[in-house]
């Protein structure tokens, strides 16, 4: 529960504005979702695990609502239903509180916390990811805070190649997923007992371009492999781009929600204890309401952001 | 710089000695003086020493990039941390013990559990079916079984001696704890160089390194 008055109102403002007009610059239509909604919407768009995150309760009919956990799933379910003639690819972005239970003293979210978000929906491949990339870039460096960020990168498709080689049924998949995600060597190693030892370095692989080499020298099946080959495409890019600095492979980086399909992104900046963003590909998102096509965006939180670039103005 | 933070009690002479082998040296005057915040000789390092159960806390908000604190601790708390290294001190077994080892096989209805770790316990007991009621105490856990407050206990053991001082004998173990390294998810990728660095100062430590 957080009151913003006077000059932090005004600095939220601001930043709002800035990643708008971004946005807007490269294309992107506002789109303004019901914060009430069904609660099966979200269970559909971002499955149970997450979407009971949300406060529930029921219509007078006795149907279940929920406030909306997060936008992705509303943008995603039009697409796919009263835009579904428009022509391809739609670009659209918001500016909106969504609201999610949370324990008390996590750091992550609060209860309530406004999404400034994207979704390109339509589209896949290369070009794809890059647009979404080179938008959250842009929107940081706005913000005066291009040398303070790091945006992480990875493919899921390269963590599943590895789930299907080993091949996992879905409890040792969610265990192996959070040792890799969190990094817990040891832990990983006798947890696979046998190929321990050549997988349990998958916690290692954070760097630049050379991470990639060095997977290629650990895992070999066709599924990883594809995935290491496009996030090697997309890496020239951001080298064409000169952003390497600001980017950073991160292959360990296993996000926890099913619907990433390829590309995941994590946005951290400076002074900000943890990820102010997140983002990634999801083209199995769309199919859950009727019509199946790429899509992938990513969210900035204003409020984590407010308070970086706050703190940031106070110390100079 | 990056801050440590480290549990205090328990955990903290050990973690203080391997980081001592990994070349991490604090004044040992500063560390018996009742500071709660100092550097070490290089200046790299902060410490600051909190209460076991506060250092995912502050790791997970960032105020600290890096922490040393018991597995038993990270299960209980939930918080959202990586875990690179496993540091192998302060060694020991979290246990479902009883005054009357035959009182889960006997028992009909709900057996009373008394313990610090009710995260920990609900997860175990839930994970095997058993209806269980949790009461959360914050210490001398052993005496309730003995006065009559639970039917079990789920606790931190060492030797074994607190137990069986208390007429208690171990019925199941749940898990083993040691000290582990943890890391700030925003300071591994904004820090990555000097968070590698304690990381392999550490790893080193424990493969070289004679234990303490």
């Amino acid at each position: 529960m957080r009151y913003y008055i006077g000059a932090e109102a005004r600095l939220r403002r601001t930043i709002e504005d800035a990643a708008m007009s971004v946005f807007e610059s490269w294309s992107y239509e506002e789109v303004i979702t019901p914060s009430v909604d069904y609660y099966d919407l979200f269970e559909q768009g971002m499955g149970p695990a997450e979407a009971q995150r949300g406060f529930r309760f029921t219509d007078s009919d006795g149907r279940l609502l929920a406030l909306r956990p997060d936008v992705t799933s509303s943008v995603a379910r039009v697409a796919a239903t009263l835009l579904a003639d428009r022509p391809r690819p739609l670009r659209f972005c918001y500016a909106a509180p969504v609201f999610r239970q949370q324990p008390q003293s996590h750091a992550e979210w609060r209860r309530e916390n406004t999404q400034l978000g994207c979704e390109l929906i339509g589209a896949g491949g290369k070009q794809a990811d890059l647009e979404v990339l080179r938008l959250a870039a842009e929107i940081l460096t706005r913000l005066n805070l291009q040398s303070s960020y790091c945006i992480t990168i990875n493919n899921v498709e390269f963590f599943n190649g590895v789930a299907a080689e080993l091949n996992l049924d879905t409890p040792a998949r969610e265990q192996f997923r959070r040792l890799i995600d969190t990094r817990e060597a040891a832990e990983l190693e006798r947890f696979l007992k046998h190929n321990g030892r050549a997988f349990s370095q998958l916690t290692q692989l954070t760097g630049k371009r050379d991470v990639i080499q060095a997977a290629r020298g650990l895992i070999d099946n066709e599924r990883s492999v594809a995935a290491l080959d496009s996030l090697e495409e997309l890496w020239t890019e951001i080298e064409a781009l000169g952003l390497q600095n600001s980017f950073e492979l991160d292959l360990g980086d296993v996000p926890s929600l099913d619907y990433y399909t390829g590309l995941s992104l994590k946005i951290f900046v400076h002074g900000a204890g943890a990820s102010v963003g997140r983002g990634g590909r999801y083209d199995g998102l769309t199919g859950n309401f009727g019509r199946a096509e790429p899509a992938v965006g990513f969210v900035l939180n204003l409020d984590a952001l407010t308070e970086v670039v706050g703190r940031r103005a106070a110390k100079d | 710089m990056i801050t440590i933070a480290i549990a205090k009690g328990r955990m903290q002479d050990d973690a203080l000695s391997l980081l001592a082998r990994a070349g991490i040296r604090l004044n040992a005057e500063q560390v018996n003086s009742r500071r709660l915040a100092l550097e070490d000789e290089s200046g790299e390092y902060r410490f600051i020493f909190v209460k076991p159960a506060d250092v995912p806390v502050y790791v997970e908000h960032g105020i600290a990039d890096c922490g040393v604190v018991g597995r038993d601790v990270l299960l209980e708390s939930e918080a959202d941390l990586l875990l690179p290294l496993d540091l192998g001190i302060a060694r020991c077994r979290i246990v479902v013990a009883a005054a009357d080892p035959d009182v889960m096989t006997r028992a009909v209805g709900m057996l009373r559990v008394a313990t610090k770790y009710s995260q920990i316990a609900a997860a175990h007991f839930g994970a095997r079916g058993m209806p269980v009621e949790i009461i959360s105490l914050s210490g001398s856990v052993e005496l309730a079984p003995a006065l009559g407050l639970s039917d079990l206990i789920v606790d931190l053991v060492e030797t074994g001696r607190t137990l069986r001082e208390n007429g208690l004998t171990v019925v199941d173990e749940i898990t083993e704890s040691t000290g582990r390294l943890v890391v700030n998810r925003a300071s591994y990728q904004l820090k990555a160089e000097a968070v590698a660095r304690l990381v392999n100062a550490l790893r080193s430590a424990l493969n070289g390194g004679e234990p303490a």
